[in-house]
C-alpha cells in the first residue's frame, strides 16, 4: 500500500508522460472524496440567478427513465420484422389497454429527452461548468448526447412506415456521401459503415433487427454506463458555482435541492401525462407519411427527420455537402476540446456564444421550413 | 317529537349557534380562534395522533361534502364499480387511521403531566364525542354496506331538505339507530364548534405549506451556527410537501383514469371475433408482401431475365414500378418509338424512389430533393442536387413462344421493324446484362 503511494509521489514528482497521466487522474477521481458523507450529506448546489440551470441535467435524466420504463411497455408487443412492425405498433395503439398512452408518452418523452439535454449541454457550457476538474463529465455529457441522438435516429425506423424506412434510407445514404471527400482507402470506410448498419442491399430486415438491437439493447447498456460516469464525477466534484458573482447563500443537495429536483420532475410528469393522453405525437404528420412501407413506390413528398435533427437537415438541403461536413466536424472537434478550448475564457462571453447556439437551434427546428421554401422557390 | 327535535330542531339549531357563536368569538377574542397549541409541551405524540387525525378525517369530509353537495355526481362517480371499490376501502383505511390518531391524542392528553395542565373539560368532551362519531361511521361502514350510495337517496335528500327550509324526516326516519346516531352526533359536533377548540377549522393554515421559510435571526453567535440548519430544513420540507402533492396529484389521476388500463396492458387486449378476423387478414397482407419479395430476390438469383409487364400494359406519361437486379426500384415506360424504356428509381442524390409519372417535358421527379430525370435520356436538371444521370436498365421483349424479338437499350437495331401486332403481343423482361 506504502509502496503504491510512493511511486504514485514519484510518478507525479519527476514530471514524466505516466506521472503525468497518474496525476490527472487522481485529480478526476479523488480517493478520499468517494464517501457518502462527502458525496451527498456534505454536497451544497449554489443559490443563484443561473440555478436553474441545475435543474435541466435531472430533468433529463428523469426522461430517460420514463424512457426506459415506457419502452420496456413496448416491448411486450412490438415485433422487429418487415411485416408485422408495422401491425405491431398500430396494434398498441388501437387495441392493448392503455398502449396508445405509452406509446405516446414514449415519443413525446424522447422529444423532452432531446431537448433538455441539449438544453443542458448549452447551459453548463455558458455555466463554464467543464474546466478542471470536471473535464470527464463534460466529455462523457457529449458522448450521452450523441448516444441520445443515435436512440432518436435508431426509434424512428422502428414503426416502419414510409416516412420512418424513407428517411432512414436518406439519413443512412448521406453517411456514405462522406466517403468522396476521404483519401484513397479510407473513401470505402462510409460505405463499409452504411452497409455494416444496413446489413443489406437496402433498408430491410437486417436493418430493423440491426436499429433494434441498438435501440433495446446496446445503446441503453452504452448509456446507462456513461450515465454512471457522468453521475459520479457530479457528484464527486459537486456543483460548479457557475456564476462570476460568490454565490450569497447554498443548500444542501440533499434533502433541500434534491426535493426540489423531485417537484421539478412531478410537474414534467404531469405535463408529460397530460401531453401524452390529449395528442398524438404523429399528430403533426399527414397520414400518408404514415403508411405502412411500402417497397413498391415512390417515396412520399415530404420526407423530413424528426425535429431534433432540423439544425442539421435544413443546412443540409440548403448548402454543399461539404460544407456541412467540415462544420460539423469542426462543431464535433469543438464540443469534446471545449474544457481546453474555452479554458479560459470568460463566463460573460461563454454566455453570448451559447446564446448564439441557442438562438441558431430554435431558428433552424421552428423556422427551418419556411427557410427552406423560401431560398428554394 | 323526540324526532322532530334531534332531526329539524337540533340542525337548525346547532348551525344557528355555530355560525353567530363563532363570529361572536372571532370578534371577541380573535387570539383563541385557533386550537390551543401543545407542541411545545410534547411534540412525539402529536405527531403520530394529529397528524394521522387530520389527514384522516379532511378527507372522509369532503368525500361527505362533495356527496351531499353534488348527489347526482357522486352517483355517477361511484356508478363504475372499481371506483365504489377505491372509494369503500379508502373509506374504512381513512376511518381506521383517523380513530388511531384519536386513540394516541386522547392517550396523551390523559397520561402526559404537561398536556393535563392545559386540558380543559371541553377538549375531552370534543375527544369523546370525535371518537364515538368516527367510531360510529366506520362501524356503519362496515355494517350497512354501500353507504356512499344509499346515502345519495337518503341523508342526502334530508339534508336538501333541511338546506331548502322544508324539513322532511321521512328520508332517513326508518334508517338504523347507527346512522340516526351518527346524524345525531355531526349536529352536537357542529353545535360545540364555537366553545371548543373546533373553531380552528375556519383558520386552516393552508398557506403554511408552501409559504416561504421564516428565518429565525439569532443574535447569539451559537444560535446563528445552527440557525442555517433549520433554515435549510424548513425550505426543504416545504418543497417537499410540494413534490409531495404533486406525485400524490399525478397518482390520483393515474388511478382515476388510467391505472386498470395500464395494469390491464400486461393482459393483452380481447377482441371481438370480428376485430380478430380483420387483424389476422391484414397481418397475412403484410406477410404476402413480405413473401413477394423474398421470391423476387430468389427469383433474381436463378433467372436471367425477369418479367415486368406485357408491353401493351406499359404507359408512356406512368410508368411501372419493378425491382431490378440489384434489389433496387426501378420504373418502366413505354417509349415514343413503341419500346420500352427501363430506367432506373433509385435517385442518384440520396437513394430516394424516384415518381412515376412525367411531367409535360418527360421528366420525372424525386420528390425528396426535387430532382427532375429525363426519361430518355436518365440526365437530371440544372441545379438540381442529384448530379449523375439515372442509369437506363438492359431489357428484352419476348413474344408468346418465349422467343426473344428485341433488346435494349443499346440494342438500337432490335425492335425496330417490328410490326404493330408483334409488338402488342410481347411482353418485357429486364434482364441482368447491360442491355
Amino acid at each position: 500500500m506504502d509502496d503504491i503511494k510512493q511511486t504514485e509521489r514519484a510518478g507525479s514528482g519527476n514530471g514524466s508522460l505516466t506521472g503525468k497521466a497518474m496525476n490527472f487522474m487522481l485529480e478526476r477521481f479523488p480517493v478520499e472524496k468517494m464517501n457518502f458523507h462527502y458525496m451527498f450529506e456534505q454536497k451544497e448546489v449554489p443559490v443563484h440567478s443561473m440555478s436553474w440551470g441545475y435543474y435541466t441535467g435531472g430533468l433529463t435524466f428523469f426522461f430517460f427513465v420514463i424512457q426506459v420504463i415506457t419502452g420496456l411497455f413496448l416491448i411486450f408487443y412490438y415485433q422487429p420484422t418487415v411485416s408485422d412492425a408495422y401491425l405491431s405498433v398500430e396494434f398498441i395503439n388501437n387495441h392493448v389497454s392503455g398502449g396508445s398512452l405509452i406509446r405516446n408518452m414514449h415519443a413525446w418523452s424522447s422529444s423532452a429527452m432531446i431537448f433538455f439535454a441539449m438544453l443542458h449541454l448549452l447551459v453548463t457550457f455558458a455555466m463554464k461548468s467543464f474546466v478542471k476538474p470536471r473535464e470527464l463529465t463534460w466529455i462523457a455529457g457529449v458522448i450521452l448526447l450523441f448516444i441520445t441522438f443515435t436512440f432518436g435516429f435508431t426509434g424512428y425506423l422502428l414503426p416502419w412506415n414510409q416516412i420512418a424506412v424513407n428517411a432512414t434510407k436518406v439519413g443512412l445514404q448521406s453517411i456514405e456521401d462522406v466517403g468522396q471527400y476521404l483519401p484513397g482507402a479510407l473513401s470505402t470506410l462510409p460505405q463499409v459503415l452504411r452497409e455494416t448498419f444496413q446489413g443489406e442491399a437496402s433498408v430491410g430486415q437486417s436493418t430493423l433487427g440491426r436499429f433494434y438491437a441498438l435501440h433495446v439493447v446496446i445503446l441503453p447498456l452504452a448509456l446507462s454506463a456513461l450515465l454512471g460516469l457522468h453521475l459520479f464525477q457530479v457528484q464527486l466534484h459537486g456543483m460548479s458555482r457557475g456564476v462570476d458573482e460568490k454565490p450569497k447563500r447554498s443548500e444542501k443537495f440533499f434533502t433541500a435541492f434534491f426535493f426540489k429536483d423531485l417537484e421539478v420532475w412531478a410537474l414534467a410528469f404531469f405535463i408529460l401525462f397530460c401531453l401524452a393522453l390529449c395528442i398524438p405525437f404523429e399528430s403533426f404528420l399527414p397520414f400518408p407519411l404514415l403508411a405502412p412501407y411500402d417497397p413498391l413506390g415512390a417515396t412520399p413528398a415530404g420526407i423530413k427527420p424528426e425535429w431534433y435533427f432540423f439544425f442539421v437537415y435544413y443546412p443540409l438541403e440548403l448548402l454543399p455537402f461539404w460544407v456541412i461536413l467540415l462544420a460539423s466536424l469542426a462543431a464535433v472537434l469543438v464540443l469534446f476540446l471545449t474544457p481546453w478550448i474555452f479554458r479560459g475564457t470568460s463566463r460573460k462571453t461563454l454566455r453570448f456564444i451559447a446564446v448564439l447556439a441557442a438562438a441558431y437551434l430554435f431558428v433552424m427546428t421552428v423556422f427551418g421550413q419556411a427557410i427552406y421554401e423560401a431560398l428554394k422557390s | 317529537m323526540l324526532d322532530s327535535f334531534l332531526y329539524v330542531a337540533l340542525p337548525y339549531l346547532a348551525v344557528t349557534i355555530c355560525i353567530a357563536g363563532s363570529i361572536y368569538r372571532i370578534r371577541r377574542e380573535p387570539i383563541t380562534y385557533s386550537a390551543l397549541s401543545s407542541q411545545f409541551l410534547e411534540n412525539n405524540g402529536l405527531l403520530w395522533g394529529s397528524l394521522p387525525w387530520h389527514i384522516g378525517i379532511i378527507v372522509i369530509i369532503l368525500a361527505h361534502a362533495l356527496a351531499f353537495l353534488c348527489p347526482g355526481l357522486w352517483q355517477q362517480i361511484l356508478s363504475v364499480r372499481a371506483v365504489l371499490l377505491v372509494v369503500e376501502v379508502c373509506g374504512y383505511g381513512l376511518s381506521i387511521l383517523c380513530i388511531l390518531g384519536l386513540v394516541v391524542l386522547a392517550v396523551r392528553r390523559l397520561t402526559s403531566p404537561r398536556i393535563q395542565a392545559v386540558t380543559t373539560a371541553m377538549d375531552l368532551v370534543v375527544l369523546l364525542l370525535l371518537i364515538l362519531q368516527v367510531g360510529c361511521g366506520l362501524m356503519i361502514a362496515v355494517q350497512y354496506r354501500w353507504g356512499s350510495l344509499w346515502s345519495v337517496g337518503t341523508t342526502c335528500q334530508y339534508l336538501w331538505s333541511l338546506a331548502l327550509f322544508q324539513p322532511d324526516i321521512s328520508y332517513i326516519q326508518d334508517l338504523p339507530h347507527a346512522v340516526k346516531g351518527h346524524i345525531v352526533g355531526a349536529w352536537l359536533l357542529i353545535l360545540v364548534v364555537p366553545f371548543s377548540r373546533l373553531i380552528h377549522m375556519f383558520s386552516v393554515p393552508l398557506s403554511y405549506l408552501t409559504r416561504p421559510p421564516q428565518n429565525v435571526i439569532w443574535t447569539n453567535p451559537r444560535r446563528a451556527e445552527a440557525a442555517g440548519e433549520v433554515f435549510v430544513k424548513e425550505e426543504s420540507r416545504r418543497h417537499f410537501v410540494l413534490a409531495a402533492g404533486g406525485i400524490a396529484f399525478g397518482g390520483f389521476l393515474l388511478l382515476i383514469g388510467t391505472f386498470d388500463k395500464i395494469f390491464n396492458f400486461f393482459f393483452g387486449p380481447r377482441l371481438s371475433a370480428a376485430e380478430e378476423t380483420k387483424l389476422m387478414q391484414h397481418k397475412l397482407e403484410r406477410l404476402k408482401i413480405t413473401a413477394e419479395q423474398r421470391s423476387l430476390e430468389l427469383e433474381r438469383r436463378e433467372s436471367r431475365f425477369i418479367f415486368i409487364a406485357d408491353l401493351k400494359d406499359l404507359s408512356d406519361t406512368e410508368g411501372k414500378y419493378f425491382i431490378d437486379f440489384s434489389m433496387q426500384p426501378g420504373i418502366a415506360f413505354k417509349g415514343e418509338n413503341g419500346l420500352p424504356i427501363l430506367i432506373s428509381a433509385k435517385c442518384t442524390h440520396l437513394g430516394c424512389t424516384v415518381g412515376n409519372r412525367r411531367d409535360a417535358e418527360g421528366r420525372i421527379l424525386c420528390p425528396c430533393h426535387v430532382s427532375y430525370f429525363d426519361v430518355v435520356t436518365g440526365k437530371p436538371n440544372e441545379g438540381a442536387p442529384a448530379k449523375a444521370p439515372l442509369p437506363h436498365l438492359g431489357w428484352i421483349l419476348m413474344n408468346s413462344k418465349d422467343q426473344v424479338i428485341a433488346r435494349g437499350p443499346h440494342d438500337k437495331t432490335g425492335g425496330v421493324n417490328l410490326s404493330a401486332q408483334t409488338l402488342a403481343d410481347a411482353r418485357v423482361f429486364v434482364t441482368r446484362e447491360e442491355g
